[in-house]
């Protein structure tokens, strides 16, 4: 052995100092949790596409298609990137949250260099799995939707996933969280403005203009963020909240006077936990405000992994019943009359036998609706204020959330189609003009386009109009008046994102 | 076969050497060996998987050639115990599949480079005796292989989506050669082997804390010529 010693251990000396260097290493992860801090640094880039290869994906679908045609040809290429940030739930914990950021690429002008940035808020989805960056998913409709609408036109695109979606550490979605909703989008857009130097695509910069716009729960959400920015002394070019329940309190009346808009069953749990989360006093037990067939579990129901479908069938949550169809009676005819199930079909839907809400509550919502009105609904009164002092819970909460508190400095477009029965468009955007109008607002500040109105002389939304009407007009010759009316909501969005991007292109 | 059982195997091998060597002959014991390894990989990978990866996205790994440093211990007339090492040569990972991933160029793009320090012990067993110029032989053994300095190259960034960290872990595996020796003259001697070896990895890269996966079976084939001188 000893004679092996020297000349096999020369042997390896001379491999083993060969064998050193440095590996490559990834993005660095943030050590703060700090709001808006981006937590990988640089972002991953999910997917990179040029114009042609952005067109080629969309003409992949008759969806993307149709969407092409409203948007047009992309004149630049979109980066996706997948953005991680520190934001905060809606009781103020901390919290990790996620989103996209596309960024414009190309040769041509406008896709490179300064650049405005869209902060984009996408609606209501009950899955919990959601990231609007995922554009390689071809489910992800609203993804491609802002991308060949804005990113491929030139604007950069900041658009959150919100808290409670996708790999978020928060449990619960803080939906229709005015305050928290500012808060996570405000966040994301700081985190995305600290990673747009470090990409890929670093040739394309802030040029400092923000737009801001969101559709459905995003329509909500982006007002929130231009009064939260704008209270902030923070810069807001413009924005276009679209088809969005800005009159919160008077349109969650609406709802339980039975006006049930479609959807409800979906939205009502997302709402009693977001603000059971955020208040504490929404309920005692679930069994306060639900039946007890869906009290069990339904403050985690939503947003669930599971297809809202499948929860459906597995019985968990009723597909439209909202309250019973044996409507409270209390002796007094002109409460039950206002209580019993409206002759409007689309509100009939609403009610059934296998409901959600219990009588009790629904009762008890109204009565206090009773004693003290809100400005804007049932009937309006001038000005369209807020109730004086309600007392249930929820109509507090909805108080508190409503976007009746603020007055905008910038132009803004409210955009949405007045047959809309998932969010009432005139009771929504229709109340907050009439309330900005009594607030001195100059009526030029504030556009309201109803994509269902007849074009006007000069109208510059006159093809937006003319395009929706038309296929709204193939739907309902196609499918039918009650596909029509199912997918009212989602026909309006497409039009109403054309019809921002045209209004931003003014600024 | 795990890492403990290789373990046993290469401590098996240095013991069966060990029995095996006996008196001196008079023959030189040591012998050193400089020649060229050239080495061809039979790669094959599981597709890529994890988060954002398209279907069919695979790796090859290409070709290299590398300077051959081995230390030879004579043991018996018949058996020698061969230490091979080539200088660890910079290993280059190719995409396989699509063309683009989007607009990004895949197919054929060199996306990580690595090098391999990968030595192989072996016990080779020689015909005829030391009369003979010409002498096959052939050996069993068992590799080592550390991947070091791995990194993900501009193009592999690309296609991850960032600046990618690339882990892959040691392997070991067995190891088996066949070869001719010719005796030139006095301590001078030429060589020429074949080699298969199985290395076995999983490649794991990390692109902003987004993981992705391909277990690896490199399948390396070296063809080395040399130059041995016993003392």
């Amino acid at each position: 052995m000893s004679r092996i010693r020297g000349p096999f251990y020369s042997a390896i000396a001379v491999v083993l100092l060969t064998a050193c260097g440095s590996n490559s290493t990834t993005s660095e992860v943030a050590t703060s949790t700090a709001r808006g801090t981006l937590i990988q640094n640089p972002p991953l880039r999910i997917a990179s596409l040029d114009a042609a290869a952005l067109t080629a994906q969309l003409n992949a679908s008759a969806s993307g298609q149709q969407l092409l045609e409203l948007a047009q040809a992309p004149t630049c290429g979109v980066d996706f990137y997948y953005i991680q940030y520190w934001t905060v739930g809606g009781a103020n914990e901390t919290a990790t949250a996620t989103g996209a950021l596309m960024v414009p690429t190309g040769s041509a002008a406008q896709c490179s260099g300064p650049r405005p940035i869209v902060l984009y808020a996408h609606g209501t989805t009950t899955l919990k799995t959601y990231n609007i960056a995922d554009i390689t998913n071809p489910s992800n409709t609203e993804g491609a939707l802002v991308a060949a609408m804005f990113a491929a036109q030139g604007y950069i695109v900041v658009a959150p996933n919100y808290a409670g979606y996708d790999t978020s550490s928060l449990s619960y979605h803080p939906f229709l969280n005015g305050a928290q909703q500012s808060k996570d989008m405000i966040d994301a857009l700081t985190a995305a403005r600290t990673a747009l130097p470090q990409t890929l695509s670093a040739a394309t910069t802030d040029s400092g203009k923000l737009f801001i716009t969101g559709y459905s729960e995003g329509g909500y959400v982006a007002m929130a963020t231009h009064k939260a920015l704008q209270a902030a002394n923070q810069t807001v070019t413009a924005s276009a909240p679209m088809s969005g329940p800005y009159a919160l309190a008077a349109f969650f009346d609406a709802v339980f006077y039975g006006d049930v808009n479609i959807g409800s069953t979906e939205f009502t749990p997302l709402i009693t936990t977001s603000y059971q989360k955020a208040y504490g006093n929404i309920y005692s037990a679930t069994t306060d405000i639900y039946e007890p067939t869906y009290a069990t579990g339904i403050d985690t129901l939503l947003p669930s992994t599971t297809p809202i479908d499948t929860l459906f069938e597995d019985g968990k949550l009723p597909e439209t019943a909202l309250f019973s169809s044996t409507t409270p009676v209390t002796g007094n005819a002109t409460l039950d009359a206002a209580l019993a199930v409206p002759k409007n079909p689309i509100f009939a839907l609403g009610f059934g036998a296998s409901n959600l809400i219990t009588n009790d509550y629904r009762l008890s919502y109204v009565l206090d609706a009773v004693a003290h009105p809100d400005g804007a609904a049932p009937v309006p009164m001038p000005g369209v204020p807020l109730a004086a002092s309600p007392q249930n819970t929820l109509r507090i909460a909805a108080k508190l959330n409503d976007m009746r508190t603020w007055v905008p400095h910038v132009p803004v477009l409210l955009c949405g189609g007045d047959m809309d029965p998932t969010v009432y468009f005139t009771l929504n955007a229709g109340t907050m003009q009439a309330f900005w109008a009594a607030a001195g607002l100059p009526a030029e500040v504030v556009t309201i386009l109803d994509v269902n109105a007849a074009p006007t002389a000069q109208d510059p939304f006159a093809a937006v109009k003319v395009g929706f009407q038309e296929t709204e007009a193939q739907i309902v010759s196609s499918q039918g008046q009650v596909a029509a009316v199912e997918s009212y909501h989602t026909t309006v969005a497409p039009f109403c994102t054309a019809a921002a991007r045209g209004f931003f292109s003014q600024f | 076969m795990s890492m403990t059982k290789k373990a046993a195997a290469a401590s098996a091998l240095l013991a069966l050497s060990l029995s095996i060597a006996h008196a001196d002959d008079g023959v030189p014991s040591n012998t050193v060996r400089v020649g060229l390894y050239y080495v061809h990989y039979h790669t094959s990978a599981d597709d890529i998987s994890g988060p954002y990866v398209p279907t069919g996205l695979n790796l090859s790994v290409n070709d290299v050639e590398t300077l051959y440093l081995a230390y030879v211990r004579r043991l018996s007339e018949h058996f020698d115990l061969e230490l091979a090492a080539g200088y660890p040569p910079v290993t280059k990972t190719e995409g396989r599949g699509p063309a683009t991933l989007g607009s990004v160029p895949y197919n054929g793009q060199v996306i990580s480079t690595a090098r391999w320090f990968a030595p192989t012990l072996l016990l080779n067993y020689k015909f005829f005796d030391e009369s003979h110029a010409w002498r096959p032989y052939f050996g069993i053994g068992v590799n080592y292989a550390n991947f070091y300095d791995r990194r993900s190259t501009a193009a592999g960034n690309a296609a991850s989506g960032g600046p990618t960290s690339i882990s892959l872990p040691v392997s070991v595996g067995p190891a088996a050669t066949v070869g001719m020796s010719y005796h030139l003259q006095g301590r001078w001697s030429l060589y020429a082997s074949y080699s298969a070896t199985v290395v076995k990895s999983k490649l794991t890269a990390d692109t902003a804390g987004v993981m992705r996966t391909s277990d690896i079976n490199f399948g390396p084939r070296a063809l080395v010529v040399a130059a041995g001188y016993a003392f």
